[in-house]
């Protein structure tokens, strides 16, 4: 800025507003130039575990999967273990559906032939006597397979402990 | 311009349920548009949010240990202090003492001051509590936010909205329905009751129902809900040769409904439990409470003839088999608690036990004392008859009402086997005096009618669709001191001075010309305030001597404040006025000579059982 300009405006600037513009007082070093606030550190990014984590932790707060997953269940009878698994698969069962919405592969009736729908062979594991080269015409399916529709899981929160999968818990009496 | 909808909320004792209807869809004066349901936004477990077509009647009062930070937040709400419907229900569960449910059983009990806080009522010294009415005024701001969220287009205060109440709700829990929608910010709501709304529903999905029924049927609606069971005759009359129908009696309040069964149940498996030294912990009894409920409605189902269901309460600790609780529910036992005990076969003259009134009786909703609904059904359908009653309601030689059509409401009568006999008990009181057998009018839905059906009244009080008439289905009184000379120990006389007529339609009003008071200018007058379900026939202005103390039960008192430009310490004489709103509300007024009025408001306060 030329000296004149930042004379006439100090002039000015003093006259009717009783101070110095405030690029000026910070350009002859009157006023600090205010420190700019360090930005929050941005919450950890979201790791593909996270997700996994989230799912796991769903199943075990609705349907106590982790829990029967590592528990040791050799010494319990059937009747046991078949009553429990009874409970416990309705409700993850009633979990999954409401969180994860699947479909079939292919809609058709395990151990019946297929034709094979050439669009979509990448969906498709062959197995048995299977030729080389070209794909087959079709085949017994034997698993109709799985495929995922729909996700909707919850937000996780930024904030949110990303390994605590299920908290303790303690009761007061 | 934004879009207008007649919205019908069924505030409920154990879930909240939501249907609209838009009026500008209507095709033609004939076909009204469809009642849609309107699923209610709410967290269903920390940080996660959904809408679900119920929103469980569940205020649960957090703290800083309850949920982590920021997971509580609704897409209107950063940081609520309180967490209403399926998140409230869930963990109230593992902390009961911080949970409010059945708000809408406390806001008709006269017992207890139902503005002040007393909710929950075990919770711990100095922690929050809440007063019945706002915890019902919780549920419907609630309700009143996820409208606004989920329809940006058409804000809730522009809309129509009607609230549903039992019929069993006397003008005192009405009012206060009322009081807890203005806090909610509720535009002027209209109020209905639910079994007529059930029926509402039921005519919204019956376009034909004049081929259903005909001049001189008498319809029983019998509503069992989660809490309270409500009963209710509409009867169907002729008007310038159309149909019309017509309300005719409600009953009583009756705290009693399908979650007291499966308590029921659940109670008697502890005990089974207990006698193999097994014990259950709160949050288990809850588990076994659930599982007894699914036990019993795969054991009723239609198909399953199996004569018992397994019960499986999971390890609480990581020991998930291990620590599993296994029994099972019998058939044998189901039928003999659910249908042996809540509708045993009686008799018609068998009348509900009576009430047991202990001088000192513990703080606590007034449930009823009788299980059998079937004797609550005998004493409300052995109600005697208004003289005015319509269509000459049809009953039998010794006086009760005999029904020709049954409609159900309520997910306990979803059960065939409970269906069955309620219809056989009915029928069998009915072929014992001669009458044909009553019908259950199908194609109902037990567990939305009574938002759809408050929608579609909505439609029919702007004309489209039927109305059903009725009017006060009570007789309120105000309690005149008599002037006698007073006995120690004694209090005064008391006559009861009819002050609303059973019947009396919205819209109209009584002025009791002929009775004067003297209130004095700024002092509070109190006013004594009765009312009767079952007298039908005191004409406005009559004066009761002596009645059965059965046949009336005082409210809370009413009371009024002269503030008039007069001197204080006047004198003013006034003369009653009652009136029944358009919205059917009822209020009484004083009037003076000179024209000027003043209100009298219900004092819920002071009355303390």
């Amino acid at each position: 800025m030329s000296r004149i300009v930042l004379a006439l405006r100090s002039f000015w600037s003093i006259l009717f507003q009783g101070q110095l513009p405030a690029d000026i007082a910070q350009h002859f070093g009157y006023v600090k130039p205010a420190k700019e606030k360090p930005a929050p550190p941005p919450p950890p990014a979201f790791q593909p575990a996270d997700g996994a984590v989230q799912v796991l932790g769903i199943l075990q707060r609705d349907a106590r999967l982790v829990d029967f997953l590592l528990e040791d269940i050799s010494a319990y009878t059937d009747d046991q273990v078949g009553a429990a698994v009874r409970t416990m698969q309705e409700q993850a069962r009633a979990c999954l559906q409401r969180y994860v919405q699947l479909s079939p592969v292919i809609d058709g009736v395990e151990g019946a032939f297929v034709k094979l729908d050439l669009a979509a062979v990448e969906s498709v594991k062959f197995v048995g006597n299977v030729p080389s080269g070209a794909p087959p015409k079709g085949g017994i399916l034997r698993h109709r397979g799985w495929r995922v529709e729909k996700v909707e899981l919850p937000q996780i929160s930024p904030r949110q402990d990303r390994t605590l999968l299920a908290p303790a818990e303690i009761e007061v009496e | 311009m934004s879009k207008r909808y007649v919205i019908g909320i069924d505030l409920g004792t154990t879930n909240c349920g939501v249907a609209y209807v838009e009026p500008s869809q209507a095709a033609d004066a004939l076909h009204l548009p469809p009642v849609e349901l309107q699923p209610v936004v709410q967290l269903v477990n920390p940080g996660e949010v959904a809408a679900q077509n119920l929103l469980p009647s569940a205020l649960y009062l957090p703290d800083e240990l309850d949920f982590p930070q920021g997971s509580i937040q609704l897409p209107w709400e950063q940081q609520p202090d309180f967490v209403v419907g399926v998140l409230a229900q869930r963990r109230g569960v593992e902390r009961t003492n911080r949970l409010v449910t059945s708000a809408k059983s406390w806001l008709c009990h006269s017992g207890v001051d139902r503005t002040a806080p007393i909710l929950p009522l075990n919770a711990p010294d100095g922690a929050r509590k809440v007063s019945p009415v706002e915890a019902s005024s919780r549920y419907l701001e609630h309700i009143r936010k996820s409208w606004d969220y989920t329809h940006p287009d058409a804000p809730f205060l522009e809309q129509q909205v009607l609230v549903t109440v039992p019929a069993s709700f006397d003008a005192v829990a009405r009012e206060l329905t009322l009081r807890a929608a203005e806090q909610a910010g509720y535009p002027a709501v209209t109020l209905l009751e639910e079994p007529q709304a059930a029926f509402y529903a039921w005519l919204e999905r019956h376009p034909g129902w004049r081929e259903c029924v005909h001049v001189g049927d008498l319809i029983l609606v019998v509503d069992i809900g989660g809490g309270t069971t409500d009963f209710t005759l509409i009867a169907v009359c002729e008007e310038g040769g159309e149909l019309s129908l017509e309300r005719v009696a409600v009953g009583e309040h009756i705290l009693l409904g399908g979650d007291n069964m499966d308590l029921a149940l659940a109670r008697f498996v502890e005990q089974q439990l207990a006698a193999k030294n097994t014990k259950l912990d709160a949050v288990q009894f809850h588990a076994l409470w659930q599982q007894c409920r699914l036990a019993k409605e795969k054991l009723l189902a239609h198909s399953n003839q199996a004569s018992e269901h397994p019960i499986t309460l999971l390890g609480r600790g990581t020991g998930l088999v291990g620590g599993a609780i296994r029994t099972k529910l019998a058939r044998e036992d189901l039928e003999r608690i659910v249908l042996d005990g809540f509708f045993p076969k009686v008799s018609s003259d068998e009348m509900p036990a009576k009430q047991r009134r202990l001088a000192l009786q513990e703080v606590g909703l007034p449930y009823a004392s009788d299980a059998a609904i079937t004797r609550h059904l005998a004493r409300f359908l052995r109600q005697p008859a208004a003289s005015v009653e319509p269509g000459a309601i049809r009953r039998t030689r010794s006086g009760l009402a005999a029904p020709t059509h049954i409609l159900l409401n309520g997910g306990v009568l979803s059960a065939q086997p409970v269906r069955s006999r309620l219809l056989e008990v009915v029928n069998c009181w009915l072929d014992q005096e001669g009458m044909p057998a009553a019908q259950i009018l199908a194609g109902e839905d037990l567990l939305h009618a009574v938002a759809r059906g408050a929608a579609y009244y909505g439609m029919a009080r702007r004309g489209q669709g039927i109305r059903i008439r009725g009017g006060v289905p009570r007789t309120y009184y105000v309690g005149i001191e008599t002037a006698m000379p007073a006995v120690p120990g004694m209090p005064a006389p008391i006559k009861a001075l009819t002050v609303v007529p059973f019947g009396m339609e919205e819209g109209s009003s009584h002025q009791l010309a002929g009775r004067e008071f003297g209130l004095i200018v700024g002092e509070p007058a109190e006013f004594r305030f009765f009312c009767s379900s079952t007298r039908k026939n005191d004409p406005v202005g009559s004066l009761l001597e002596e009645w059965d103390p059965e046949e009336l039960e005082e409210l809370a008192p009413m009371d009024v404040t002269l503030s008039a430009d007069g001197v204080t310490g006047d004198t003013v004489r006034v003369t009653l006025e009652s009136t029944v709103t358009e919205t059917g509300l009822l209020q009484l007024w004083c009037v003076a000579k000179d024209g000027r009025r003043w209100k009298l408001e219900f004092n819920v306060r002071e009355r303390v059982a």
